[in-house]
């Protein structure tokens, strides 16, 4: 390997995750004929996007140094809220209402996590894993079953695409993943960015450069319960209803998402447009073994040693650039 | 610029029942450079951190234009116009040189970061030291892929950065080569006609002298007296630093036996650093390493010890050598007490008894006889007099030398055959030292070959009667008797031969 | 609050707090929920403990040797465990040993195959052990392809789960010899020392001789093969298998860790600690199913308690001086 191309690499790790990407369409592609179909595009990227939405908030935490194990309990929670805020006769109103509520349960989360972290100084890990109790507690104290039914305007309104014209139309999860990426490149070019790598590179230099790095940690896991949230309501809209465990797999996914990514799991490096592409692998993966008829007790291996695999690229690439040295 | 007048006084920083500052005073206004002077410990660091927020003091009060100010934060500090440049590197990793430059002062319109204007603006700031650094440092490099010199350059700009009506330079000089501090001393002239304060810390007398118009000097934690510098001398402010203690003053060593058997030998070593060094090393001989720090001495001890990969041939006690752990180094009887205490030599948290015997545990069988290796421990540091409450304390509760001691301690229950020291006094008093010397002598005297490398140039003199001076990855002179004076040392240390 | 919490901290050792505030829970139980406290119930929530602390001992190895050390692959591991013995013997007793020793090395060499990407890839132990927690589960579908034959041998039950000893139940008997252990290889190997060493600073370890990369392998094996034994002695008490037997008791073990005042950044800790922590744990689990808690609460109770444990002993130093 040439030396540019190893430091482009270095430069920009979601490139891998690209052609990792790349790799995961071609053999889906290959497996099943109608991919790119409105039809099954429309769907899959609607059962990946509450997916890409907890990852993309995670990223935001891995990036300053943190983890936050609680996403998939704030993301119970917040659906538990939706699901029986909005009942089925709800109006514009109603649905607003809601939202705001499960948002500001979300922040209050967050701000939980930001707390144990910052003012209290604990571990992020065993901070945020504690919390996720007290949320999966609060999930199941309002939504004890699965239940509730959302009005049908509201949720035909997410799951159909949107006509632009008569013969093409967009999936509401697509236009969700360019507001992702807008919202990440808008982010990328203010102070905020830069505030937000130097904490997680090195914390003590940037304090003494003046950066806030409490508040920087903190807002990070603002922003994840927040992305939790709208993760929650992707999901809310798309299944018509709640409950209360629906976050239970959502948490570690994402992590592995974000490191599929490019984002180091150390801090201070990192990208949500590759945790976006990690949680479009992740789904990807699930299709491919899904469509490769393969034995269904065989599923979960392949599933993990693929993604083993994936996760173990930038290490196996670190022992070759030591080696070749 | 704004004229600025700065004043500390009586400032006191404590940490549980430790005294880093018991009273720091230091006065200095524009168009000045103060010189802050003090042995390693005497509180230099802590006033300076004061004074820049870094540290908040827990008493005394710092007065800005003759108001009484706190500082709650860096920032706050540098809004009144001070800035620093930090012996550590205050430095983020993973951003750009114009990122880590512009921190949390970007140039911005309606909220997003002008990143052509920040390009331009480092170039700009680069463009003080043109000529003076490889082509590595351009504004969009990673700090991490930069030397430690860049590194240094660019840690001086980023105060810069700020337009700063008081720069502190801590130690910013030591990692630069010569004409990068030739240039840095040309801006601090600049600086000064245009109205800007300066406080100088640094631990080369020579600098202070060439730079500085005033000088406060430290001691243990007190600010003992401040001296124009035009009107003093290097000896006056030494007897100020170290009060009374006399410099090293020693009788020249006999010369080395030439009968003894050669316990080290070297030839053609390289690595990332080092660009071919060979020597030689006998049986009770103790050959110092000089030059300016950062010259390759440390890569030489480390890949002696096999800690860092290397090329070249290493033949110890008579046979061809490659080491690719310090497992296997040790096990030949050699010895590493490491630069930095804290981060290689310590294990900060544990035991005095369990730092001993790190690298001789495997010695006490399993399970491991618990009394017989206390015992060891215990001889060993009434041995080297360490002052301790007990052998269970922990490391951290030591003072400097007596850490140091613990470090020194672990290799010589293991006996070595060579000993590989590397800059083992930094930062210790002046008692703890001579009795490291005195330990040096019995080693020596009992036929251990010891490689020492110091980067005080006064204990080269003092105890070596064989000097190797390093310079950019190179041995550039090899000073022994009458051609082993300071002026030799000092000139071989900027690379010219002697 | 904070200066006094800390004098408490150095004069008594973070294991007997464990212990003194599982204690105090369990008489003070009695008085929420009349007949709590009573021998019976101890035994119980003993016999209960020595599961979970069982299973917590590889990951207090685990997270003494720092580099951010944690092992999420523990409770698949636990269920593999189970799994295998319980299809292996077939509910034979002849076939206990073997089954032990055959479940012992599969545990170990998933381990070594994470200490192997954490030491020589470079993969953060989070990471490489989520994954490995993953395979594991896979393996787990592969090889019993949903059906869950086979038994347990009774002499497991006999042995491990009821009163052997008195009204002392065999599993107690094995958790305290597992410390007794735990504490020689800790404190009288070298092997323990070099541990300790590395969980505070490798740079210095090494530079005085230690085998850094063999010893995180080591250690991730032996968490391995500890949280295999947690399984195959948590089958003794369950007498069944399913396919998420272990799961519910991954961050219960991190926890009981942690709540024993083992520090999560490395390098000091005990599993004295452990232990004590896997009763405090269990306590208020049992407490809050005496009182009838409902789940929500429960999760609610449990959650709040392990923050207000963490903030006595996981705090971390503060950037500013």
């Amino acid at each position: 390997m040439n030396n540019r191309a190893v430091q482009l690499l270095n430069r920009n790790p979601y490139l891998l995750s690209l052609l990792l990407l790349i790799i995961m369409v071609v053999i889906n592609r290959a497996l099943q004929d109608n991919l790119f179909e409105i039809g099954p595009l429309n769907g899959n990227l609607r059962v990946f996007t509450p997916a890409i939405l907890v990852a993309v908030g995670q990223t935001f935490v891995v990036i300053a140094g943190g983890v936050d194990l609680s996403v998939g309990a704030i993301l119970s929670m917040t659906n538990a809220i939706l699901a029986t805020q909005i009942p089925q006769d709800a109006t514009g109103d109603v649905f607003v209402r809601a939202l705001a509520l499960a948002i500001g349960a979300g922040l209050l989360a967050g701000a939980l996590n930001g707390f144990g972290v910052t003012v209290l100084r604990l571990q992020p890990i065993v901070t945020t894993y504690a919390t996720s109790f007290i949320f999966a507690g609060v999930a199941l104290r309002i939504l004890p079953e699965p239940g509730g039914r959302l009005p049908r305007e509201l949720t035909s309104f997410w799951r159909n695409p949107l006509a632009v014209s008569p013969d093409f139309a967009l999936p509401m999860s697509l236009i969700v993943i360019g507001l992702l990426i807008l919202f990440w490149v808008v982010l990328t070019n203010i102070r905020y960015r830069q505030n937000l790598f130097a904490t997680g590179s090195n914390a003590e230099a940037a304090y003494s450069t003046g950066i806030r790095v409490n508040w920087v940690k903190f807002s990070t896991y603002l922003f994840s319960a927040f992305f939790a949230t709208l993760a929650a309501l992707a999901l809310t809209l798309g299944t018509g209803t709640g409950n209360p465990r629906a976050g239970d797999q959502m948490t570690l996914p994402s992590v592995v998402a974000v490191v599929l990514g490019g984002t180091r799991l150390a801090g201070g490096q990192g990208n949500a447009v590759g945790s976006i592409i990690g949680a479009l692998i992740l789904g990807l993966i699930g299709n491919i073994i899904s469509f490769a008829n393969l034995d269904s007790w065989v599923r979960p291996l392949v599933d993990a040693l693929i993604i083993i695999a994936a996760l173990a690229i930038p290490g196996i690439f670190g022992v070759m650039r030591r080696l070749t040295r | 610029m704004k004229a600025i007048s700065v004043q500390v006084e009586k400032a006191v920083k404590t940490y549980g029942g430790v005294v880093a500052l018991a009273e720091g005073n230091l006065t200095v206004q524009s168009g000045e450079v103060m010189a802050l002077l003090g042995a390693n410990g005497s509180g230099k660091s802590t006033l300076s951190k004061i004074l820049t927020g870094v540290i908040a003091p827990n008493g005394g009060q710092v007065l800005i234009d003759g108001k009484a100010t706190s500082f709650g934060s860096p920032q706050e500090a540098r809004k009144a116009g001070i800035s620093a440049v930090y012996q550590e590197l205050s430095l983020i990793p993973d951003l750009t040189v114009a990122e880590n430059i512009w921190l949390s002062h970007e140039p911005i319109r309606g909220g997003f970061i002008k990143w052509q204007e920040m390009r331009a603006n480092t170039q700009q700031l680069l463009d003080l030291f043109k000529g003076l650094y490889g082509t590595n440092l351009q504004p969009d490099a990673l700090i991490s892929t930069l030397t430690p010199d860049e590194r240094q350059l660019v840690e001086i700009l980023k105060a810069l950065s700020f337009d700063p009506r008081l720069i502190i330079l801590d130690e910013a000089t030591a990692s630069l080569d010569s004409r990068q501090v030739n240039r840095l001393f040309e801006l601090v002239q600049t600086w000064k006609s245009h109205g800007m304060a300066i406080v100088f810390v640094s631990h080369r007398m020579e600098e202070i002298f060439r730079i500085a118009d005033k000088a406060t000097v430290l001691r243990n934690g007190r600010t003992v007296g401040e001296r124009v510098i035009a009107e003093s001398n290097e000896r006056e402010l030494v007897d100020l630093m170290i009060e009374g203690a006399t410099i090293l003053q020693r009788e020249r060593l006999p010369v080395v036996d030439e009968q003894k058997p050669v316990r080290l030998a070297v030839e053609n070593l390289r690595t990332n650093v080092l660009r071919g060094v060979s020597l030689q090393l006998r049986d009770g001989e103790l050959l110092g390493l000089g030059g300016l720090q950062g010259q390759g001495q440390s890569d030489l001890l480390m890949a002696l010890f096999g800690a860092i990969r290397c090329e070249g041939q290493i033949v110890l006690s008579g046979q061809a050598r490659t080491f690719h752990h310090p497992r296997a180094a040790m096990k030949a009887d050699v010895a590493l007490v490491p630069g930095d205490r804290g981060s290689e030599g310590l294990l900060l948290i544990r035991s005095i008894l369990e730092n001993l015997m790190l690298a001789s545990w495997s010695r006490y069988r399993t399970p491991i006889a618990f009394s017989k290796a206390r015992a060891d421990g215990g001889q060993i540091a009434q041995e080297l007099k360490m002052v301790m409450s007990s052998l269970d304390a922990p490391v951290n509760s030591l003072s400097g030398g007596n850490a140091q001691k613990v470090v020194i301690g672990k290799w010589l229950l293991r006996s070595p055959k060579l000993l590989l020291l590397n800059d083992p006094t930094k930062g210790i008093d002046v008692g703890a030292k001579a009795e490291f010397y005195n330990l040096l002598d019995r080693l020596r005297d009992a036929g251990t070959a010891i490689l020492f490398y110091s980067s005080d140039d006064d204990e080269l003199l003092g105890l070596c009667n064989r000097v190797l001076v390093l310079h950019d990855g190179e041995i550039s002179a090899e000073l022994r008797e009458d051609k082993l004076t300071r002026e030799n040392l000092v000139a071989a240390s900027m690379g010219a031969s002697a | 609050m904070n200066t006094s919490l800390n004098r408490i901290r150095s004069l008594i050792p973070p294991p007997l707090i464990a212990l003194m505030l599982a204690v105090f829970l369990f008489v003070f139980g009695g008085v929420l929920a009349p007949g709590f406290t009573n021998p019976d119930q101890a035994v119980n929530i003993a016999r209960l403990a020595a599961f979970l602390g069982i299973i917590a001992a590889g990951q207090t190895l685990v997270i003494i040797s720092g580099g951010e050390g944690i092992d999420l692959s523990s409770g698949a591991l636990v269920t593999l465990g189970a799994i295998l013995t319980y299809r292996l013997t077939g509910g034979d007793d002849a076939m206990i040993l073997p089954a032990l020793l055959l479940v012992l090395s599969v545990g170990a060499l998933i381990g070594a195959l994470n200490g192997i990407g954490i030491a020589f890839l470079g993969m953060p132990p989070l990471v490489i052990t989520l994954g490995m927690a993953g395979v594991v589960t896979g393996v787990i579908y592969f090889y019993t392809q949903g059906q869950l034959i086979g038994r347990t041998p009774p002499a497991m039950g006999r042995w491990l789960s009821q009163a052997l000893i008195g009204p002392i139940p065999g599993v107690i008997i094995v958790w305290v010899l597992l410390g007794l252990g735990m504490w020689v290889l800790l404190e009288r190997t070298a092997f323990g020392k070099q541990l300790f060493a590395i969980g505070i600073n490798r740079t210095a370890a090494r530079l005085s001789g230690v085998r850094v990369n063999l010893i995180v392998v080591l250690t991730y094996m032996l968490s391995g093969a500890l949280a295999a034994l947690g399984g195959f002695v948590l089958l003794g008490f369950t007498q069944t298998v399913f396919l998420n037997l272990g799961q519910p008791y991954l961050f219960p073990s991190i926890a009981a860790v942690v709540v024993g005042g083992t520090v999560l950044a490395g390098g000091k800790g005990s599993y004295w600690g452990t232990m004590a922590g896997a009763l405090v744990l269990q306590v208020i689990n049992s407490l809050l199913l005496a009182l009838r808690v409902e789940e929500a609460f429960q999760l609610i109770i449990l959650g709040t308690i392990l923050l207000v444990l963490l903030t006595m002993y996981g705090r971390q130093r503060s950037v500013r001086q």
